[in-house]
């Protein structure tokens, strides 16, 4: 059986390993970086290099030494530094004598050439991608519906407990008619974790680089933290809302970027790159939404994201919403994370309190 | 459908309309300047400075204003940014903070270029982009940014340049006069930085990097004393105006320094020494590509990089010994 490699996006790896299926071939992925392959990957990259390459060229040099032939890179068409992964991993790989051969995602004619290579039939080709799409658009509202029991469960871990069983039956699900059946199941599923109906959780944006956001190796599984601490977080990469996007763009012309340069126009005038004007629009939009506060996710040192960090800063001011600004590297550990979201969680709270007690005096006063 | 997805992937937002309502007379008699000939605009000497040698004073002076350009940056400079700069930026950035900081206060307007590509279907770093943005927000809060988009792909650097002339209510026909004067300004500055040709039995490096990195005071002064005390000839890449080859590299300065590695020789250089700073990503990404590059060609390959607390000795160490093994290897 031939398999092939795709890289982490997190959960949405599931729907990828069925898109990857289509092609009549196997995936081998995990839905997270294990920190073997992220080893891997330091050792073999250039220091300076930002670490998402380091974990993507980690699993490659994994995945090569069991025995995978083929693997899959995602190619971007922005400023910033993946625009040239895809041709820096291959090299690196070839440097180290591994004989992995890599795909991307580019047209040159009308088959991509991931398609010409494996030429599977056009049923046996377009049936899984239709599986695909639902197969993200379920992951996509589970992840939004773990977010908002895992900050009011009673039990600590239900959440995490019911999300990974049904990802496993996705992951299973070979027919679309299982599929759909797991779709009508996962509401049904979430309302019998047993909830605080009463509490009022934080609630706070994440925003920032997209693997960050997704792969739990790399933020330390900054979802979960927060989680257990209370707090109803938002997480602003969807895969599902991002393909809407790209299709609205290929077939529509239309830009949800159009939106949000609007928003973001008064403190940033320009696209930047990356999902840096994403996370400025998105901040500013979740001021006026009255969230307790945003987290602001990069790898150290990524152009876009460290960029707009002063207009951050600046909108953090003006709009009164505390932001966090969390970078990453090799040696961030887990422990120090949580130590910061622990302290961040308790100012929030003590706004609150300071907030509701503030407004409750004005209430009073306006009474007498 | 990638070049279209290309086309509308990146949303163009052209500041340049909402200029025009920004610099206005009434704005000039706020700011305390009463005519146009004492308005001070100051340029931060990094970035844009360099790349366009010349250019910005004598187009400003030629309008009938004050161009005042900061002090090439220092160890003082450094210190200032340091402190003021947000801690994960490249040095050039943080460096180009505390030149922006020292002009504000001292000038009535402060001049930051959105410089998006340098040359034609080519992109610049990304860290251009919000420049004037964050300047605004952070630095020079409370002083009026001067912004202009220089985008080559949509329209070339005279039109730019016509363009500001119209948002600073500026005569077209002296606007002109301004642009060929200031052309001829930057392409006679190119000419110097162009040094003779190689001299018989003589060693001589080429330096490459950004043009703000290897033309800047204190990230390459202190290498280029040293090459000189040790009687090295030293000769900057030259990014006078010729568009490069297109490659799979889209950054305008990679692309340039990736084709002129291509094209250089052992019989011309003996040796290239590429000046790097502390997170540029650019360089990361592209350091393996030339030293693969020279591998091939058998060119010795020295590679630098520069922070904040580098010291001079540390230098001057290691381009002691790069020198040195060549000479043994004669």
């Amino acid at each position: 059986m031939t398999y092939m490699a795709i890289p982490n996006i997190g959960n949405y790896t599931i729907a990828l390993a069925t898109a990857v299926e289509s092609l009549g071939i196997k995936a081998w992925a995990s839905t997270a970086t294990t920190p073997e392959a992220l080893k891997l990957g330091i050792a073999a990259a250039p220091e300076s290099v930002c670490l998402p390459l380091k974990a993507h060229l980690g699993h490659f040099i994994e995945a090569d030494r069991a025995g995978v032939e083929y693997a899959f890179m995602v190619n971007s068409v922005g400023t910033c530094r993946l625009r040239y992964y895809r041709h820096m991993i291959e090299r690196i790989l070839k440097d180290l004598g591994l004989k992995i051969k890599i795909f991307g995602l580019g047209f040159d004619g009308f088959k991509p050439p991931i398609v010409r290579h494996f030429d599977p039939g056009p049923i046996t080709f377009l049936k899984p991608l239709f599986h695909t799409a639902l197969k993200i658009k379920i992951i996509d509202a589970l992840e939004a519906a773990a977010w908002r029991t895992r900050a009011i469960e009673i039990i600590p871990g239900n959440t995490t407990l019911v999300m990974n069983t049904l990802l496993v039956e996705l992951s299973e699900s070979k027919t679309m008619a299982r599929t759909r059946a797991i779709r009508k199941k996962v509401a049904g599923c979430f309302a019998e974790i047993p909830v605080d109906k009463e509490k009022k959780p934080l609630r706070v944006g994440l925003v920032g680089e997209i693997s960050f956001l997704r792969d739990k190796c790399l933020n330390k599984n900054i979802e979960y933290i927060l989680g257990s601490q209370g707090i109803e977080p938002r997480n602003f990469f969807l895969l599902g809302e991002e393909l809407k996007n790209i299709t609205r763009i290929v077939f529509l012309n239309q830009n949800r970027r159009k939106y949000l340069s609007k928003i973001a126009d008064r403190y940033l005038q320009s696209t930047v790159g990356g999902h840096a004007l994403d996370s400025v629009a998105h901040s500013i939009r979740c001021a006026d939404e009255g969230y307790d506060g945003m987290i602001h996710l990069c790898p150290s040192g990524c152009m876009p994201e460290v960029s707009v960090r002063p207009i951050l800063k600046r909108v953090s001011k003006d709009k009164d919403i505390p932001i966090l600004e969390m970078s990453y590297d090799e040696h961030t550990c887990g422990v120090g994370i949580s130590t910061r979201l622990e302290a961040f969680a308790d100012v929030l709270m003590e706004r609150r309190k300071k907030n509701s007690s503030l407004s409750h005096r004005g209430e009073r006063a306006m009474n007498r | 459908m990638i070049k279209r997805l290309q086309k509308s992937a990146g949303v163009y937002i052209d500041t340049g309309n909402k200029f025009l309502k920004n610099i206005s007379s009434e704005w000039m008699g706020k700011s305390g300047a009463n005519s146009r000939s004492s308005l001070r605009i100051g340029i931060p000497r990094m970035f844009f400075y360099y790349i366009y040698p010349n250019l910005w004073e004598t187009f400003f002076r030629e309008l009938g204003m004050k161009p005042i350009v900061s002090m090439p940056s220092t160890t003082k400079t450094v210190e200032k940014a340091s402190r003021i700069s947000e801690t994960e930026h490249c040095l050039p950035n943080k460096l180009f903070d505390a030149h922006l900081a020292e002009l504000v206060g001292n000038v009535d307007m402060v001049f930051v270029p959105r410089v998006l590509s340098t040359i034609k279907n080519h992109l610049s770093c990304p860290k251009f982009g919000p420049l004037p943005d964050a300047a605004r927000a952070d630095i020079a809060r409370g002083t009026e940014v001067l912004s202009i988009d220089i985008d080559e792909t949509r329209r070339p650097l005279s039109k730019t340049l016509l363009l500001l002339g119209t948002k600073l209510n500026i005569q077209k026909s002296k606007t002109l006069s301004a642009i060929q004067s200031s052309f001829s300004a930057m392409e006679s500055a190119n000419k110097k930085m162009v040094r003779p040709d190689k001299k018989k039995g003589e060693p001589r490096f080429l330096l490459i990097g950004h043009p703000y990195t290897i033309h800047d005071n204190f990230i390459a002064g202190p290498i280029l004393n040293k090459l000189e005390s040790m009687g090295v000839e030293v000769e900057l890449m030259s990014f006078a105006d010729d568009t490069p080859a297109k490659s799979y590299i889209l950054w305008s300065t990679a692309n340039k320094i990736y084709h002129t590695i291509n094209a250089l020789s052992r019989e011309e250089y003996d040796g290239v020494i590429q000046l790097t700073v502390f997170n540029c990503g650019c360089d990361s990404m592209m350091m393996d590509t030339y030293r693969h590059i020279l591998k091939e060609k058998n060119v010795p390959y020295l590679y630098l990089m520069v922070d904040e607390h580098s010291a001079q000795s540390g230098m001057d160490t290691r381009v002691e010994a790069f020198i040195d093994s060549l000479r043994w290897r004669q």
